[in-house]
């Protein structure tokens, strides 16, 4: 067991005899539930690679058409191709836990409107999130435009 | 008579006047079927070891005094059979609070941080008693009443991974007993309750990890009351910039 | 003693009644310094566990009249009719006002507070939030609390002594928990609002916490305890546990069944009439021993029950209205009341009893001292409490006590400190003292369940003359034995022991004044019942018992009982 921050739920007024510290949630960060949540976090580092990757893709296009042409064929590279993999299945992982979490966070009213109930809300996200995706792959498939 | 459960309880122990840091002490103890945890602790304590220190009282899950981590889990006490667990039960005092002697811990951080969400009725005026009862519809009833289960039993601050980093953080129970007054029919304080809001260590500090409601022996769902608590304050400070201040009471 | 905190007025106990007094205090009087000292933090009070509902006149088909002609004829016309008026009036007011500070009562369909039905009350006057009344009107009522910087608490507190000068009280010794230390927490006027007694018994709805302190203080200062042999035992605990089931199931229309699937109610006669499940409490806890007695009871590990029936309810109403009652069934009894009937057997719920008081609140002899709620018997309830009365009891009579005692305060000066002082120096000693104290090798633990049986055995639902005089000596070779008691718990920081041996010493005070004002009362009234004198008397026993402490043995004596518009009648419903 870890430490948790020396103050944390520590009165404003210090307490009246001696305390021992406050230790974190013995299953935290990667036992039980909490593994789903750290995993969450550390899809962050996914996001910012895949940042990095776009940048630098972007960047070859100024290098000229033998730049571009190795930068795309580098991403048939097993190592690229695993890459994607791992983003695919983070994104899916973040939009599902998102969506799931997403509709409680409505509150009862905004102003006089109410949210739709809680399927529909997860119907709607469901449907833009595919509908998107299937877009983008239509676009970058050439199907349209 | 029904047979008897042997079960091992590690417990954690502290007393500052004698420990430096806290130990754990182990105790065989013969448990009927029906007992929960507390019924265990409650038998080292009379049996064994009257040195051991808990809080409990109502013994149906209602006053919330018995919250303690079992096997890891923040539970409460009474309400965990011990049937459902293993061999070796360890109960060790809620994490993220400091420990003031075995399984008792610090609660004066926690009244600190409920008073700071002001956890009662605002009105610009005082209903009077002679008005008679404020009518409320069952539907009005209906969106906060979830958030007024809250029976301060510690779970979700025990859980949470914020409040183990953050001690600002005003957790949980607290603002979701602020949200449950603000999203009541009956109370005008919500503009003022948003202002504490919008500060430093609360809803914002959030990162929605759910823990709080997976723990929450009441089904409070505070990380709802959280979250939807982040969507009002934005929405409050958004509509205050384009509505002069004054317009809303 | 380290530490001298003065105030106005000091509240101890933070329930429903004393965190009601304490705002009452402050609203009555803004400015007054109130000190609210609990042995728990005040959202820990068994308040907590209530479940039904608080009654107060609402509907147009109900009356103030009715609602007091019903409690008048539930206590076994024992309650005083002055004090039963000044209820029903306030009632409302109290209901009303908690509404206001945000309490979440269910709802009828145009927004109005909704109210069910409760036993022996003859119309819908029950105020109710879902099954969790208690608990609602607790958070709410401490949540409230939390915006007046005048009352300060002292949460885990226990106040192990009132401070007297002279014959006035003039504040409390409290042992903080915490540290180990004594702090004298002073003021001009004392209420004490500390609950009912329920753990004297072995099978109770009550929580740990019940171990009847403020009577024992009270008691110990010359405080009379009033009606002390009125008991109440709800018909409807689960076996084992104790653990209450709410007098709403049957509100909402729940039934009660033997083991030949009767319901015995209607089919014998107990006594409740056509009311059957809705009767009184006392009756049909009665009914409940009788039909186990005549072997119509089912079996289980814990002795006898019968069983509460709320199956055809139906899921949604159960839900809706009980939804605690389903949860408590199924964690603590294994069952789902939605598809099976719940095991019941009657169970020591409530003390009808307490520290006498007038109308306003002030103890009897002793100056500057009060009490409201279970802690005292300011004779609503006389021999026996109508269910969903008490709440409000908490509610109207707090509220009054807070009014009366800062108004008590403004006009009294303060005490002498170092007197005062000395007192807690004396009482520091005592406790430390305490911490491992050698003794005669007695347990805590086997003396309070020895006097919990002793207690169950003499005074339970029938009691008869041999087997309360048995208990009264029973408790009394217990006081004898507890001065032998050994404690091992050295520390001072939460030193839980010595709670546990204060609370001990508590409990045998009031069960020493419950047996003897049992043994004293030859005649049936309300929930108290004797197998060998089974009619009421109201020739020789239509007045209050009171008991007076004495080293010695307890004294007893006697109070009219202030009667008003109904005379006694026979009780039958």
């Amino acid at each position: 067991m870890a430490n948790a921050h020396p103050h944390a739920m520590a009165p404003a007024k210090p307490g009246k005899t001696r305390t021992a510290p406050p230790q974190r949630p013995p299953k935290f960060p990667t036992g039980g539930r909490y593994l789903a949540y750290t995993l969450f976090d550390w899809t962050g580092l996914i996001y910012l690679l895949l940042g990095f990757l776009v940048l630098k893709t972007i960047w070859t296009l100024g290098d000229g058409q033998a730049a571009w042409d190795a930068q795309i064929a580098s991403f048939s590279h097993p190592a690229y191709i695993a890459f994607h993999i791992l983003s695919f299945i983070s994104v899916v992982f973040v939009g599902v836990r998102f969506f799931r979490l997403f509709p409680k966070a409505q509150p009862p009213r905004i102003g006089p409107a109410k949210p739709p109930p809680a399927p529909v809300i997860l119907g709607m996200l469901y449907t833009v999130w595919i509908g998107a995706t299937v877009l983008f792959g239509a676009i970058l498939a050439g199907g349209i435009f | 008579m029904a047979e008897m459960l042997i079960k091992k309880f590690v417990v954690t122990r502290f007393d500052p006047d004698q420990d430096d840091v806290p130990r754990t002490e182990t105790y065989e103890v013969p448990c009927h079927p029906d007992w929960k945890v507390l019924d265990g602790l409650n038998h080292i304590k009379d049996e064994i070891d009257p040195t051991l220190a808990h809080r409990w009282s109502c013994r149906m899950a209602v006053c919330g005094s018995c919250g303690m981590n079992v096997n890891g889990e923040p539970t409460l006490t009474c309400k965990k059979a011990v049937r459902d667990l293993p061999d070796t039960i360890e109960v060790t005092p809620l994490s993220n609070f400091p420990v003031v002697r075995d399984l008792v811990v610090e609660l004066e951080g926690f009244m600190d941080k409920l008073k700071s969400v002001k956890p009662w009725i605002i009105r610009a005026k005082e209903k009077a008693v002679e008005e008679g009862p404020t009518r409320q519809s069952p539907e009005e009833l209906e969106e906060f009443k979830q958030f007024s289960m809250c029976i301060n039993c510690m779970l979700c601050y025990a859980a949470c991974p914020v409040v183990a980093n953050e001690p600002e953080f005003i957790g949980p129970a607290a603002i979701a007993l602020g949200h449950r007054y603000s999203i009541d029919s009956r109370d005008e304080g919500a503009a003022e309750r948003n202002e504490i809001f919008r500060g430093e260590g609360t809803v914002f500090s959030c990162s929605y990890a759910n823990e709080c409601s997976e723990v929450c022996p009441k089904n409070v769902d505070p990380a709802a009351a959280v979250n939807q608590a982040k969507f009002n304050a934005v929405i409050d400070w958004a509509t205050g910039l384009v509505l002069p201040r004054g317009g809303k009471e | 003693m380290a530490e001298l905190h003065r105030h106005d007025i000091v509240i101890v106990g933070g329930g429903a009644a004393g965190l009601r007094a304490a705002i009452a205090a402050v609203k009555a009087r803004p400015g007054s310094s109130v000190a609210l000292v609990s042995k728990v933090y005040p959202m820990r009070s068994h308040t907590v566990s209530a479940e039904g509902g608080a009654a107060a006149v609402a509907r147009a088909d109900d009356n103030l009249e009715m609602h007091g002609y019903d409690t008048v004829k539930g206590s076994d016309f024992l309650g005083d009719q002055d004090v039963i008026q000044a209820f029903v009036e306030e009632a409302p007011r109290e209901l009303t006002q908690l509404e206001h500070w945000g309490c979440p009562w269910s709802r009828n369909e145009d927004g109005t507070v909704a109210t069910r039905a409760f036993g022996g009350m003859t119309t819908k006057r029950t105020w109710y939030a879902a099954d969790k009344v208690g608990f609602h009107l607790l958070h709410t009522l401490f949540q409230t609390s939390m915006q007046y910087g005048d009352i300060v608490r002292y949460d885990e507190v226990f106040v192990s002594k009132l401070l007297m000068d002279g014959n006035e009280c003039r504040g409390v010794a409290g042992l903080d928990v915490r540290t180990g230390e004594m702090m004298g927490v002073l003021g001009r006027a004392v209420i004490l609002a500390t609950g009912g007694a329920g753990k004297v018994w072995p099978f109770t709805t009550n929580g740990n916490i019940k171990t009847g302190d403020g009577m024992a203080l009270a008691y110990r200062e010359g405080v009379p305890m009033k009606d002390m042999e009125f008991v109440q035992y709800h018909p409807t605990g689960l076996p084992g546990t104790g653990i209450l089931i709410t007098e709403a199931t049957r509100g909402e229309g729940g039934h009660l069944i033997n083991s030949e699937g009767e319901r015995f109610l209607i089919t014998r006669d107990y006594g409740v009439g056509t009311k059957a499940e809705l009767g009184p409490r006392d009756m049909i806890s009665r009914a409940e021993v009788q039909e186990i007695e005549a072997g119509r009871g089912i079996d289980s590990q814990y002795g006898q029950h019968v069983h509460l029936d709320l199956t055809h309810l139906g899921e949604e109403k159960i839900m809706k209205r009980l939804p605690m009652v389903r949860e408590l069934s199924k964690i603590y009894a294994g069952v789902d009341p939605v598809y099976e009937p719940i095991p019941i057997r009657p169970v020591v719920h409530y003390m009808m009893g307490g520290v006498d008081v007038d109308i306003d609140g002030f103890a009897d002899g002793v100056d500057g001292l009060l009490a409201a709620g279970e802690v005292a018997c300011v004779s609503l309830n006389g021999a026996n409490r109508l269910g969903s009365n008490s709440l409000t009891e908490c509610l109207v009579f707090g509220a009054r006590s807070g009014v009366k005692a800062v108004e008590y305060a403004k006009g009294t000066s303060d005490g002498d400190d170092a007197a005062l002082a000395r007192m807690g120096e004396e009482e520091q000693a005592r406790i430390d003292a305490l911490r491992g104290k050698q003794g005669g090798g007695e347990k805590i633990a086997a003396i309070r369940t020895d006097m919990q049986s002793a207690m169950e055995s003499g005074c339970g639902v029938y009691r008869e003359e041999a087997s309360m005089q048995q208990t009264v000596r029973d408790i009394a070779a217990l006081k004898q034995r507890f001065e032998g008691v050994t404690l091992e718990d050295k520390s001072k920081v939460f030193n839980t022991e010595i709670i546990a041996y204060l609370e001990l010493e508590n409990m045998l005070d009031v069960a020493e004044s419950v047996s003897s004002s049992a043994a004293s009362r030859n005649e049936s009234r309300g929930a108290h019942t004797r197998k060998d004198a089974t009619a009421r008397d109201d020739v020789n026993w239509l007045h209050h018992t009171l008991c007076y402490y004495d080293p010695a043995g307890p004294r007893l004596d006697k109070k009219d009982v202030t009667l008003g518009r109904w005379e006694p009648e026979e009780r039958k419903y």
